[in-house]
């Protein structure tokens, strides 16, 4: 809107966008790809940097740090897709692995109730959200935020503030079974390449995932098309209870654990990785690919760090912070999405 | 008359990728005249205003003002040297008042930094006087009709200081009583010495109030003529480069014995009551009010976007529930396109894609595939013949009369029993309101229903079998369409 913004960068985008006017196909390949140039860029970076980093073992880590967030950024990438928010997904993933903890340890109910009663739970709080941001009109900021509160307080309730160290197979598989031998490959890898997999299946080969799009980029015209747009924030809603409380269940058998209190850090690393990758917070633009790519990223920036020894430890996350801010310069400027708006 | 122009616009030219939107222009503004431009759609008449507001400032050739050459970097700059635009969406923020609309972005501050609201009002209240106006500074402007919020939009550009005026389709939107406060004020401006650049595709609007009219088309400046020079019948000639092909309306045969296709029976909301009137085969009902009147909100809710209390709406004889929403509507037989095609189009998608949107459902078995969505998206591109053509381009990209082209083209596709729309021309040059209103005609003779909704009376008369009046939420007159005139309808409201 405002053509005054920061001439420097949207100057050196436009160029580039020019260029790719007149080499259409390989160069505009090349800019819209820019977060996979950057997660290049930091795989060569870290890779000379530590000896430590390009092994296979370091890799399978990263692919493990990923997933439980993974899971969670499929329901999230459909939630900002619609220009939507979801607050509560770290809170609901804790009350699901409580109730799954609790039935088990408690009740000695066995599989699969414990996982269906939490799954259940995860999606009935996306519904409750979800309906009411639908029925009555409140942003979802504030109704799941409430739901934060809601499915936080339930999980305080049920733990009575202490950690649940007993769970059931089956999560303990979901979350740190292996694959072939106790070297095989992580079941938690699969779970989260499954999640993204069929989140990218919904989105972009069923009418459900293009009326997801249309309602993200403008409400009144996805219902002027006849789409019931309150249903579609419903259904978006319930999904992400439900990967919320699938990743709450795997991450306790990674953790080994049911704990007392959600993981906030879950909320924010969630959105941060998606955005990083290019769904805009406005709705409309983005998709499960962009945000493998801003997972990856994120969590390579992590992990990448822990691996070199020369950084203090207590710089760490200063330094995450200013190479984020970095990395999300290079992914509009070079995505184009800095391009001014010219239609007024 | 003083004949030393204030700016000067020399070999502008202006491209957009592909699209070659100004080649070439001269133009000129003088001081105290009102300059009219006029040109089909996509003619270059927006590209070219906003270069001169400095919203765009990649273009070629020289920019005079004040008889320097100037390049401004950004609107501000523009309007740092007193030039101003008013755009076709409004601006102005209906939840404040008008003086705080007029100061918007400036208010006036105390000794501590805080808004000075009593100064503000004063004033505001100074500068309306002065320019002839008696509006409650202090009343919201959501209060006012959309006409004096147009005005006041104006008045905020000669309030921040501007001196020349650049209005882009400023009456587009309204009706004819707030066109006419309109145009008394672009007199009074003049008057004052102000120079203001006008564009609109409404010539007799044109004819009225400029002093000289340029006429742009594919880019290129066609002619400056005085107004003394132009006619309706130049001005057309010289627009469209070629006669234009008036189809006759045509002697269209009522028959009160077709069969029904849409009935509406005693259809009530908060802004209408006792709606009842029906379309049969084969026929255009022109629905003609005063913005204001409720007939556009009466088009929502026949396609289910719009509550209504009581009544009954029936299709080809099938019972609406109450109730419906826009899918079931569209599902048997409606079909609706709103008088605000920002609204109903998504800017950033490609054309076929807005085309095909309510549409995927019929195409493909779960998702059509873009071939597909191709397939059934060209024709109708190339029927109502949007320019440039190419259904991949984003929407955003087409100019104002081309966007509502494609807005109706969509429902071209899979054809409704029943054709809903509002203000189908609104924004479009002369030859596209032609084209439009003979795909509209196509569509009657082809058997179906048509309702066209509207605040231009002209356009009623021009296509219209039957006319339905509508005034403060009634419907107080019904007519066929013979021998009617403007001045006919309008003292009916
Ligand atoms: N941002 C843009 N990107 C690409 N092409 C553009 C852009 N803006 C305008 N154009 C193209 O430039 C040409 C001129 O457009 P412009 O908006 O100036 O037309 P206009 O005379 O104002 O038409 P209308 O009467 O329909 O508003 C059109 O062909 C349009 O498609
Ligand atoms: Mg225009």
């Amino acid at each position: 809107m405002d053509t005054s913004t920061n001439p420097l960068a949207s100057s050196l985008g436009e160029r580039i966008r020019d260029l790719s006017a007149t080499h259409p196909v390989a160069i505009r390949r090349i800019t819209s790809l820019a977060p996979v140039w950057t997660l290049l860029a930091m795989f060569i970076f870290f890779g000379l940097a530590s000896p430590n980093f390009l092994t296979v073992r370091n890799l399978e880590n990263i692919l493990r740090q990923m997933s439980v967030l993974a899971v969670f950024a499929t329901g999230m990438t459909f939630v900002l897709l619609l220009g939507e928010i979801d607050l509560s997904i770290a809170a609901v993933a804790g009350v699901s692995a409580m109730i799954s903890a609790t039935l088990f340890t408690k009740s000695g109910a066995a599989e699969p109730i414990p996982l269906l009663a939490a799954l259940a739970a995860a999606i009935l709080a996306g519904f409750i959200s979800g309906f009411f941001s639908a029925r009555f009109r409140i942003p979802t900021f504030m109704t799941t935020l409430a739901m934060q509160l809601i499915a936080g307080g339930m999980t305080t309730y049920l733990s009575k503030g202490r950690v649940i160290t007993q769970i059931t197979d089956v999560s303990e598989f979901l979350g740190s079974g292996r694959i072939g031998g106790p070297n095989g490959f992580p079941v938690i890898v699969v779970v989260a390449a499954t999640s993204l997999l069929v989140g990218h299946l919904v989105l972009r080969y069923t009418r459900f995932g293009r009326y997801i799009y249309m309602t993200g980029a403008s409400k009144p015209a996805a219902r002027l098309a006849g789409v019931n747009t309150n249903r579609i924030l419903l259904m978006v809603l319930t999904i992400c209870g439900f990967t919320a409380g699938l990743a709450g269940v795997v991450g306790m058998g990674r953790l080994h654990s049911a704990l007392p209190d959600a993981i906030p850090s879950y909320l924010m690393d969630t959105i941060g990785a998606v955005v990083l990758g290019g769904t805009s917070l406005m709705g409309g633009r983005g998709g499960i690919p962009q945000t493998l790519v801003g997972l990856l990223i994120y969590i390579t920036l992590r992990n990448g760090l822990d691996n070199i020894p020369t950084i203090d430890i207590y710089l760490r996350d200063f330094i995450t912070g200013w190479v984020l801010l970095v990395a999300l310069v290079i992914n509009t400027v070079f995505a184009g999405r800095t391009e001014r708006d010219k239609t007024i | 008359m003083d004949n030393t122009p204030i700016l000067e616009l020399k070999n502008i030219s202006m491209r957009f990728r592909s699209v070659q939107a100004l080649k070439d222009v001269d133009f000129d503004l003088r001081e105290g005249e009102v300059h009219a431009l006029v040109g089909e759609n996509g003619a270059g008449k927006s590209t070219m205003m906003r270069i001169l507001a400095g919203i765009y400032n990649d273009y070629e050739g020289t920019y005079i003002f004040g008889g320097k050459p100037v390049r401004f970097r950004n609107p501000h700059d523009a309007l740092e040297q007193g030039i101003g635009m008013i755009h076709q969406e409004l601006s102005v923020i209906p939840s404040l008042t008008v003086a705080e609309n007029l100061y918007l972005g400036r208010q006036p501050l105390t000794r501590w930094g805080m808004v000075d609201w009593r100064k503000m009002r004063q004033n505001a209240e100074k500068e309306l006087e002065h320019l002839g106006f008696n509006l409650d500074v202090q009343r919201n402007l959501e209060q006012y009709p959309l006409g004096t919020q147009q005005v006041v939009e104006v008045l905020r550009a000669i309030v921040s200081g501007a001196h020349v005026l650049i209005m882009d389709e400023p009456t587009s939107a309204l009706s004819p009583a707030e066109v006419e406060e309109l145009l008394a004020l672009v007199d009074r401006l003049r008057e004052q010495k102000r120079s203001i650049i006008y564009i609109s595709h409404f010539l007799e609007e044109v004819l009225h109030v400029a002093d000289r009219i340029t006429i742009l088309r594919n880019g290129e400046k066609i002619a400056t003529l005085t107004r003394e020079e132009a006619s309706m019948n130049t001005l057309i000639s010289l627009i469209l480069g070629r006669e234009v092909d008036y189809t006759p309306r045509g002697h269209h045969e009522i028959r009160s014995d077709t069969h029904k296709l849409l009935e509406v029976k005693g259809l009530t909301a908060d802004v209408f009551q006792n709606i009842d009137f029906d379309i049969g085969e084969g026929e255009i009902v022109g629905l003609y009010g005063a913005i204001g009147a409720g007939h556009f909100d009466l088009a929502r809710a026949l396609f289910g976007l719009y509550t209504f209390d009581s009544g009954t709406i029936a299709v080809d004889g099938q019972v609406f529930p109450p109730k419906h929403s826009a899918r079931y509507a569209i599902d048997h037989g409606l079909s609706y396109a709103t008088e605000s095609r920002r609204k109903s189009l998504l800017m950033d998608h490609a054309i076929y894609r807005n085309v095909t949107m309510p549409h995927l459902k019929h195409i493909g078995r779960y998702i059509p595939t873009q071939d597909q969505e191709l397939a059934i998206a060209t024709p109708v591109i190339q029927k109502v013949n949007v320019v440039p053509p190419d259904p991949m381009n984003p929407v955003g990209k087409l100019s104002g009369g081309n966007q509502q082209k494609v807005a109706i083209a969509r429902w071209l596709t899979f054809p409704p029993k029943v054709f809903i729309t509002s203000e189908p021309t609104r924004g479009m040059d002369v030859g596209a309101k032609n084209e439009v209103l003979n795909i509209l005609r196509q569509f009657r003779n082809d058997g179906f229903g048509v309702l066209v909704v509207s605040s231009e009376p002209e356009t009623v008369l021009a296509i219209a079998d039957r006319v339905l009046v509508m005034s403060r939420g009634q419907i107080v007159a019904r007519m066929v369409n013979e021998n009617l005139d403007k001045d006919a309808l309008m003292r009916l409201i």
